[in-house]
């Protein structure tokens, strides 16, 4: 009977396995007089089963999560970008534009001036011509050109692609968690379950020494 | 793992329910929810101290000197007046974000604590929710 996974074939979301719940430890064991060593030994291999498959996930989740703020910097200034634009074209159709434009009516005539970093703590200066394309980095050695409304549109989506991705992951990692603590709680039970019956067997046995001991004085 | 002493040993009758097993579940889902959320919380207070620093500067800043503001990862120069402007919504945008994930790391902090009271009503030392 004693099989070899203690995992039910239940699965949770994506695949994770369900952890069985021991209703009554005798029961699940099979008898007072059941070995341990076995379920035991089966409930520790499904804890570090869930145990990997935790450190699996998490990891995944990290590198998502590094990746989050990399595209919302981009997008950040894909937008900046958009709005220069959207202030200068709307500053010659209407001059009686925010107040920002009319104290300074040559800021956005004047090329974008930016510091940026060449290297680790080497900083340069650059002038940015007016533009309407950017070129965006699309991992693998490939990059294109978009103009910059495509552009935020794509970072966009981009970030909300992975924001859903880090909340499902997160979601599996709970759910793993479940199962984890549902095991441990089991060794737990099976475990204190042999002690006391250990602790019993040692009491009865003491108890039938002592009878036969007084009979045999008495 | 932790050894009892016999007397404290809990007897037979405080057996581990489906109930109690979902309590104990829940508590290990939110108690890893909330080192998330504590995370998190840290890293947006840190930047809006930032911020804040940053705003102190501006205000003793030269006015006619371009402001070196940091937008993504390059450096843009910008007008004092723009700078300020820009800083201000940065400042709300990150309130804002601070004000959602302190309320939800209250709100998984109070669901901890119910459970924390029902489940050490019934397994009293037997069990241990802290760190």
């Amino acid at each position: 009977m004693a099989s070899s996974s203690v995992l039910s074939e239940e699965r949770g979301a994506r695949g994770i396995p369900k952890a069985p719940f021991i209703e009554d430890v005798e029961k699940y064991l099979g008898g007072a007089d059941a070995e341990i060593e076995g379920p035991l030994k089966a409930i520790q291999d499904a804890i570090s089963k869930y145990r990997y498959m935790d450190s699996n996930l998490n990891q995944r989740r990290l590198s998502l999560e590094e990746k989050i703020p990399d595209i919302q910097k981009t997008l950040s200034m894909v937008e900046y970008l958009q709005e220069r634009r959207e202030g200068k074209t709307s500053q010659s159709e209407d001059d009686l534009e925010d107040d920002l434009e009319d104290e300074e009516p040559t800021s956005s005539s004047k090329p974008l001036k930016t510091t940026f970093e060449l290297n680790d703590t080497l900083f340069a200066e650059a002038e940015l011509e007016d533009t309407d394309t950017v070129y965006l980095w699309l991992g693998a050695n490939v990059m294109l050109s978009y103009k910059l409304p495509a552009a935020i549109q794509l970072l966009r989506s981009k970030l909300e692609a992975a924001e859903t991705n880090v909340a499902s992951l997160t979601e599996d990692l709970e759910f793993l968690r479940e199962q984890l603590t549902m095991m441990e709680v089991n060794m737990a039970r099976v475990y204190n379950w042999d002690v006391r019956r250990r602790r019993e067997r040692r009491i009865a046995e003491e108890k039938g020494g002592k009878s036969t001991s007084e009979k045999e004085g008495g | 793992m932790r050894m009892i002493e016999q007397d404290q040993e809990n007897d037979d009758s405080t057996e581990v329910t489906w109930e109690d097993q979902q309590k104990i579940n829940s508590f290990s889902k939110l108690n890893t929810r909330m080192k998330g959320f504590e995370a998190k919380v840290d890293a947006a207070k840190q930047e809006k101290e930032a911020l804040d620093d940053l705003s102190t500067e501006l205000e003793l800043a030269d006015e006619d000197e371009p402001v070196l503001y940091k937008i993504g990862e390059t450096y843009v120069h910008m007008s004092l007046p723009r700078a300020l402007k820009r800083l201000e919504k940065d400042q709300t945008d990150l309130d804002v974000r601070l004000t959602k994930l302190s309320e939800s790391a209250q709100q998984c902090e109070a669901d901890m604590k119910q459970l924390k009271v029902a489940l050490y009503a019934k397994f009293g030392s037997a069990i241990n929710l802290d760190e």
